[in-house]
């Protein structure tokens, strides 16, 4: 079709009817309006304050075998940190064993009866830090952040000594040599703040979801209600037909999309780096694509509830194998390819590329492109589809 | 077939119901409604109805639409609430004798995903019946209706016909000393209908009270008594023969070559002021109400001599139900009558021009054909009806007819296109109204027709009056923001046609538009369709209605989706053979199961109170051996004379003789 | 009882009837364990690291091969010239290691030598996992140069010493899989009577709300627990998990869970007679509070506290510490007693809500 036959058609006035009609099925249906704004705000805020990896509070179970004020001072200097807190006393590790089993403690820490003896010989003292694995991840950063503690506590003693009745010794180790002192930044986020990768992840989950959802039921409803044939028999042609459907879908997901976004600007105050546009465009992407996906589903379903129920499946695939609540890193080497599959994960990279890090498009080109070439597609085929359906 | 019916006599079970005891609370009416209302919101749906049904009667619920009969039906049925009044049922109110009523509602409450048997069983569990009785009693019934076939079919599979004796199955396992029926019989085929009452002539004889409404007013002349309902009141409770005396009426029969030039001038003639009270237009003949009927005749005369149309047949007689109904209804003002349609385009240029022109039509739908070997063609200014049983593959035909299917096999010309049939320009002349329901229901009334103006282009210079056209022709105006979905049935299929031929199409295809609209906004339909078609528009339609198929110029007959009759009514009529009595007698539903003892099936059915029987016989031989077969059971024949062929007749002959010769089957 | 059961038969024959559904059903669950436990890992492997290398010695490209044979790092190769942050700005990699000039000679003359690591904190779990794990290598580093620290920590990993992301999450998504799946059917079954009308059929026979919501709540347990058995097959084979303690919390807990999450999709259904939204009302509820709010990812700690205190009331979140706790830590009757008893309570009050909307049994005008 040429382009101005193009916009002859987009400017019909069978065009406005069909687009008329739309709006005015979209006004009248108020569940579609509160399903438009209250579920992917409410996803945002919960998923952004839900999610938080922050280890804070770890109840401490402590087995002190030494019962000395040095073993005391460790004690106080893990319970007085932010991660711990002190949970209470036991006679015996097996005690403590049960006490963590119970879910009454998180960890635990043994200090050895030579503990004082040892550091005041100088000699390198071991205690046993337990810590509930069962969620490896709090394990893994607390481990690092009891750690860490250990590390300034040991500067500590290096420097000021104990007590004054441990001698350190004084004469100089002529065989030390420098230490490593790894200096973090953190570039980006400074603060650590972990809302800031749930919700810029989340927010593409969002709009491809509710793009589907949506998509697939404004579909199906017409041909549910019988409509579609009446439809058909009208001089519309099957693209004017596709096109008044997709545009207000697409100009609502657009207005939701802007709201998000307000949201991830205002609630969480994501820091906004890079170019506005250029986000803009990767989500009119994601929603062309989402609708695409619901359409798709909708020519394979007998019933809107059947689409439904097809592209609330697509859920738990879409969202584990994105990246957007968790590092590509993380997943099995096998799965990795696959999220080059995902429109969501694209998108995921392009938000944080261009808020989080403020980059410009020759950062996140191949991410764009990857989108790109998923909408093109998936347009194509739910063009191709929608049309044989109706023919 | 012959053998099945009498079978079905055979095995009508003996109701466990005592009769004695039936008898015995005949003092205490079975339904008693008394100062009934129901109000949703500020509507008013019923309004102080009282109404009392007698034990073993089948009394009629008759009325417009959105009479209130459905909300009446909920209210004893026991599933809601009514605002006010009382609702007793066997003397306890409704909502503790749910055990004893059985309720069939308009859409069929079956679970589409269970089989028949299973879906028999979940009712009787429901209402504790033991797991053998279920058996017994489901296989009596099925054997009865004639669907142990299909015991193990699923009951989204089932034709309409099928579905709604299902429907009745499950309501009478538990055996309820009450059936409440809301228009059980609305879209299904004449045969099925016919099927369907007859069972219920019988139950009614083994003593079931049965409450029905339903909107074929042949049907309410079998009933005992029958309500006339409207705007949530009754208007009158009598028997069908009360109900039409009450007219203070006769009817004259009218037979000319041109009827409808006929109707317009007797038509301007009559009023409630003068001799001839109405002129109804009822299949191949017009129904004229009058006060004296000799004068009145003599009057028909002069006006039809003085405009030089001649005068076939003329004879008084008795109204009918329906006349009474439509005149009634009339004197009410619910008469749509509506201003002239603002016609700007006329398509007599194309009169006589070939609109459709379908070749040898087959389709195959994964090994099961749906339509075979069809082939018709209809001109401009042709009204062309199709008719079928459900299930007879009319609505396939006519969407391979639009072009909405495409065909396995054959050859269409549509508007002059022959290959591409979905073009716009060929699209731009249709005028399309499906089974369904064409319009959006979450769209107001002015939003459809807005919307429908405008895919089709109207332009809107001509938009508003023709808008306020189909409003006024709906009798909807001042209620066009109203929510489409919540308009009754027959009002929305009304909206619907007018959304179907504001932008005048020259070909129209109207499948089933008058299904369950009342019998005066049918009239009006079919005064709008005639006139399309004298502008020169080509017109198909189906209808389960068949004096309504009357009216089409031509019509086709479908059988296992295949053409196996054509041409004008009265061709059709002439080419059935054999000769239709028509008898009235005291008992008429014990006279129809004695005939079909000695006769086929097909060949007796009772049209209200008058009982057709088609016979081979010269018809006087026929008549003295009948009226001896009858009297010797002990019936009194009132009268007994030869009568034309109905179409319904003639439908059902052929739709039964196709059944019995046994190459088809009605089920797919 | 007989009509409960016969209320059940019903339903059990639709469901089997759409064997389409059934089968997405028991096989999306273990798409769901099988995906959602390896790919929602939070420990990363093979992070590019890019280093840049500003001295050059011996003693510097001793210190990179530490982190070349790190399983958390994967160094990749990155021009001198070019800023570091742009690759963490194109996602090149995730974190820079800056190695400054004179690194060996202040090490060799024992100064300490500032090494700084630029990490990619958009993702700020990944970025403290990763600044802990250098951290941890810095250490072992200077434990093998120089001399050991005054107070070592050993660190014991209980029940789940391996660190695997598999045990932990498997538990959690086979309690989301629970939460989604039966309910979901349940309301749209419910949903569909009120939308066909069919439930005008059940209105007319005197059958009460409670045999009703009873027989269609059993036959949704009945799918529930397939569901359950199919995925625990999964949990003892593929994910090598075992009974930690004594299993009969578990066991009384699963039942009274499928009672629960199927009392939760009848009562939407019940509240919501329209099969998409009620879908969508079961989606929310299903997935968002059990996949958020119950400590499946992160623990319930952590969560705000504005938000926390809806945990309480997520019915998932008890059943996760009670599977958690069968399958890893073993706690037993007295660690998990209380929570056996809160899914009790708010299956039975989604079953009243359920029944007060059912109630009367007639059509609401």
């Amino acid at each position: 079709m040429t382009l101005t036959g193009l916009f002859r058609h987009l400017f019909s006035y069978r065009m406005r009817a069909l687009v008329k009609k739309e709006f005015n099925q979209i006004r009248r249906d108020r569940r579609l309006q509160i399903s438009l704004v209250l579920p992917p705000i409410l996803q945002l805020t919960l998923f952004g304050f839900a999610l938080s990896s922050n280890v804070s509070d770890l109840r401490l179970a402590v087995v002190d075998d030494n019962r000395t004020p040095e073993s005391r001072e460790l004690i106080s200097t893990l319970t007085e940190s932010k991660s711990f807190r002190l949970a209470g006393y036991y006679a015996s590790v097996d005690q403590l064993g049960d006490a963590v089993s119970r879910g009454d403690a998180d960890a635990g820490l043994v200090v050895p009866y030579d503990y004082a003896r040892d550091l005041a010989r100088q000699r390198p003292t071991t205690v046993q830090l337990l810590l509930n694995a069962t969620n490896a991840n709090t394990a893994t950063i607390s481990r690092a952040y009891a750690q860490g503690v250990l590390q300034s506590y040991n500067v500590n003693l290096r420097q000021n000594g104990i007590h004054l009745q441990v001698q350190p010794t004084v004469a100089p180790n002529l065989a030390r040599r420098g230490q490593i002192q790894l200096q973090p930044a953190f570039l980006f986020n400074p603060g650590l703040v972990d809302s800031w990768f749930i919700v810029t992840g989340v927010l593409g989950l969002l709009l491809i979801l509710n793009s589907t959802m949506v998509a697939s039921a404004s579909m199906v409803r017409e041909r549910e209600a019988g409509t579609i044939e009446q439809l058909l028999m009208s001089p519309a042609s099957t693209t004017e037909i596709i096109v008044a459907k997709i545009a207000p879908l697409f100009f609502l997901l657009s207005l939701m999309m802007l709201a998000a976004i307000a949201v991830l600007r205002l609630v969480f105050s994501v820091p906004f780096r890079g170019s506005l546009l250029l986000l803009i465009c990767a989500g009119c992407l994601c929603i062309l694509s989402g609708i695409s996906i619901g359409t798709v589903i909708a020519t394979f379903s007998r019933s809107a509830q059947q689409a439904q129920l097809t592209s609330f499946f697509l859920n738990p695939p879409l969202a584990s194998l994105s990246g957007a609540l968790n590092p590509i890193e993380a997943m099995p080497k096998w799965l990795q390819p696959l999220t080059v599959l995902n429109p969501v994960h694209h998108f995921a990279a392009i938000v944080r590329g261009t808020m989080l890090k403020g980059g410009g498009f020759a950062d996140v080109w191949p991410n764009f492109l990857g989108l790109f070439l998923f909408t093109l597609v998936l347009v194509s085929l739910s063009v191709r589809r929608f049309r044989k359906q109706l023919s | 077939m012959a053998e099945g019916h009498t079978q079905v006599i055979a095995a009508t079970p003996v109701r466990e119901v005592d009769r004695d005891a039936a008898e015995g609370l005949a003092a205490t009416p079975a339904i008693d409604a008394r100062d009934l209302t129901k109000r949703y919101g500020k509507v008013e749906a019923v309004r102080g109805i009282k109404l009392e049904v007698r034990p073993r009667e089948i009394f009629g619920l008759i009325g417009p639409d959105g009479a209130g009969k459905t909300s009446t039906f909920q209210i004893l049925a026991g599933v809601m609430e009514a605002t006010s009044g009382v609702a007793n049922i066997f003397g306890s109110p409704a909502r503790e004798m749910r055990s004893q009523t059985g309720y069939l509602t308009q859409s069929f409450s079956l679970y589409p995903d269970l089989t028949v048997a299973e879906n028999i069983r979940y009712c009787g569990d429901l209402r504790r019946i033991s797991p053998q009785q279920i058996v017994a009693r489901g296989q009596q019934y099925l054997r009865m209706f004639d669907m142990d076939r299909f015991a193990d079919r699923l009951a989204g599979k089932l034709s309409g016909g099928m579905r709604q004796k299902l429907s009745l199955i499950c309501a009478l396992v538990p055996q309820p000393r009450i059936l409440l029926l809301d228009e059980p019989t609305t879209g299904v085929d004449p045969v099925s209908r016919r099927e369907f009452w007859d069972a219920l002539a019988h139950l009614s004889a083994d003593g079931l009270t049965i409450l029905v409404a339903t909107p074929y007013l042949d049907e309410a002349e079998r009933c005992h008594r029958i309500a006339f309902m409207h705007q949530g009141q009754i208007l009158q409770i009598g028997s069908s023969t009360e109900l039409c005396a009450s007219l203070n009426a006769k009817r004259i029969e009218l037979r000319t070559p041109d009827l409808r030039k006929t109707e317009s001038i007797l038509a301007s003639h009559s009023g409630p002021d003068d001799d001839i009270l109405d002129v109804q237009r009822f299949g191949d003949r017009l129904d004229l109400l009058v006060r004296d009927p000799d004068q009145a005749q003599q009057q028909v005369t002069e006006e039809l001599t003085r405009a030089g149309v001649s005068i076939e047949e003329m004879h008084v007689d008795q109204p009918t139900l329906e006349n009474t109904f439509v005149a009634r209804l009339r004197a009410l003002g619910q008469d749509l009558h509506s201003s002239e349609f603002p016609s700007r385009h006329n398509h007599s240029s194309l009169r006589g021009q070939i609109a459709i022109d379908a070749k040898s039509l087959l389709k195959d739908f994964d090994g099961f054909t749906a339509v075979k070997n069809v082939s018709l063609q209809i001109r401009n200014g042709e009204v062309y009806g199709l008719l079928g049983a459900n299930g007879a593959g009319k609505t396939t035909t006519i969407r391979m007819l639009c072009g909405l299917l495409e065909p396995t096999g054959g050859s269409m010309e549509l508007a002059g296109a022959t290959g591409n049939l979905r073009s716009e320009a060929v699209r731009k002349r249709i005028g399309y109204m499906s089974q369904k329901f064409s319009l959006y229901d979450d769209l107001s009334i002015r939003q459809n027709l807005d919307f429908f103006a405008g895919v089709y282009g109207v332009p809107d210079a001509e938009r508003e009056e023709k808008i306020r056209w189909v409003l006024s022709f709906s009798g909807l105006e001042g209620k066009q923001d109203q929510l489409t979905g919540s308009l009754p049935g027959g009002w929305k299929q009304r909206v619907a046609f007018g959304a179907a031929i504001l932008h005048e199409p020259d070909i129209l295809f109207l499948d089933e538009p008058t299904s369950g609209v009342d019998p005066l906004a049918r009239r009006a339909f079919w005064t709008m369709i005639n006139r399309l078609a004298d502008t020169g528009a080509a017109i198909l339609v189906t209808t389960h209605y068949l004096e309504e198929a009357e009216q089409c110029n031509r019509l086709g007959m479908m059988v296992a989706g295949e053409l196996v009759a054509e041409g004008t009514p009265s061709g059709i009529k002439s080419r059935q053979t054999g000769h239709l009595l028509q008898l009235i007698v005291d008992q008429p539903q014990r006279a129809v199961d004695l005939l079909k003892h000695t006769t086929e099936g097909w060949r007796v059915s009772l049209f209200g109170e008058r009982l057709h029987l088609i016979t081979e016989d010269a018809p006087e031989i026929a008549i003295q051996q009948t009226t001896q077969q009858l009297e010797a059971a002990g019936l009194r024949v009132f009268s007994a004379r030869e009568d034309r062929f109905s179409l319904e007749d003639v439908f059902i002959s052929i739709v039964e003789k196709a059944r019995l010769e046994g190459k088809v089957s009605l089920e797919k | 009882m007989r009509r409960i059961l016969a209320q059940s038969r019903k339903e059990l024959t639709q469901i089997v009837r759409d064997w389409r559904t059934l089968a997405l059903a028991l096989a999306l669950p273990l798409v769901m364990l099988l995906l959602m436990s390896a790919a929602l890992s939070l420990t990363v492997y093979d992070l590019p690291i890019i280093v840049q290398d500003f001295d050059g010695s011996s003693a510097s490209n001793h210190f990179i091969d530490v982190f070349r044979a790190s399983i958390t790092f994967h160094v990749i190769a990155w021009p001198v010239d070019k800023p570091a942050e742009a690759a963490l700005a194109s996602n090149a990699a995730r974190a820079v290691l800056i190695i400054p000039p004179h690194f060996g000679r202040d090490q060799a003359s024992g100064v300490n030598s500032p090494v700084q690591l630029i990490v990619d904190a958009s993702d700020a779990n990944t970025a403290k996992l990763v600044s802990g794990d250098a951290l941890q290598i810095a250490n072992a580093y200077n434990q093998q140069i120089a001399a050991p620290a005054p107070v070592q920590a050993a660190f014991r990993l209980w029940f789940n010493p391996g660190l695997s992301s598999k045990k932990f999450y498997g538990p959690g998504v086979f309690v989301l899989a629970l939460s989604m799946f039966p309910p979901l059917l349940a309301g749209l079954a419910m949903a569909r009577e009120s939308e066909q009308k069919t439930i005008l059929q059940v209105y007319v026979s005197s059958i009460s709300a409670h045999e009703f919501l009873l027989g269609k709540i059993f036959a949704f347990m009945v799918v529930a627990l397939g569901e359950a058995v199919v995925m625990s097959a999964f949990l003892f084979t593929y994910f090598g998990l075992t009974f930690a303690g004594d299993p009969t919390p578990v066991f009384v807990a699963t039942i009274l869970y499928t009672f629960c999450v199927a009392s939760f999709g009848t009562m939407i259904g019940v509240k919501i007679p329209n099969q998409t939204a009620a879908m969508q009302v079961v989606a929310l509820g299903g997935f968002l509070l059990v996949f958020l709010l119950s400590g499946l990812m992160f623990p319930v700690q952590n969560i705000p506290i504005g938000l926390r205190w809806i945990s309480n009331f997520v019915w998932g979140r008890y059943f996760i510490e009670i599977v958690r706790d069968a399958l890893l830590q073993g706690g037993g009757w007295p660690a998990v007693w209380y929570k056996v008893i809160f899914i009790g309570i708010i299956g039975s009050i989604f079953y009243l809500l359920a029944w007060n909307g059912m109630r009367k049994m007639q059509v609401k005008s």
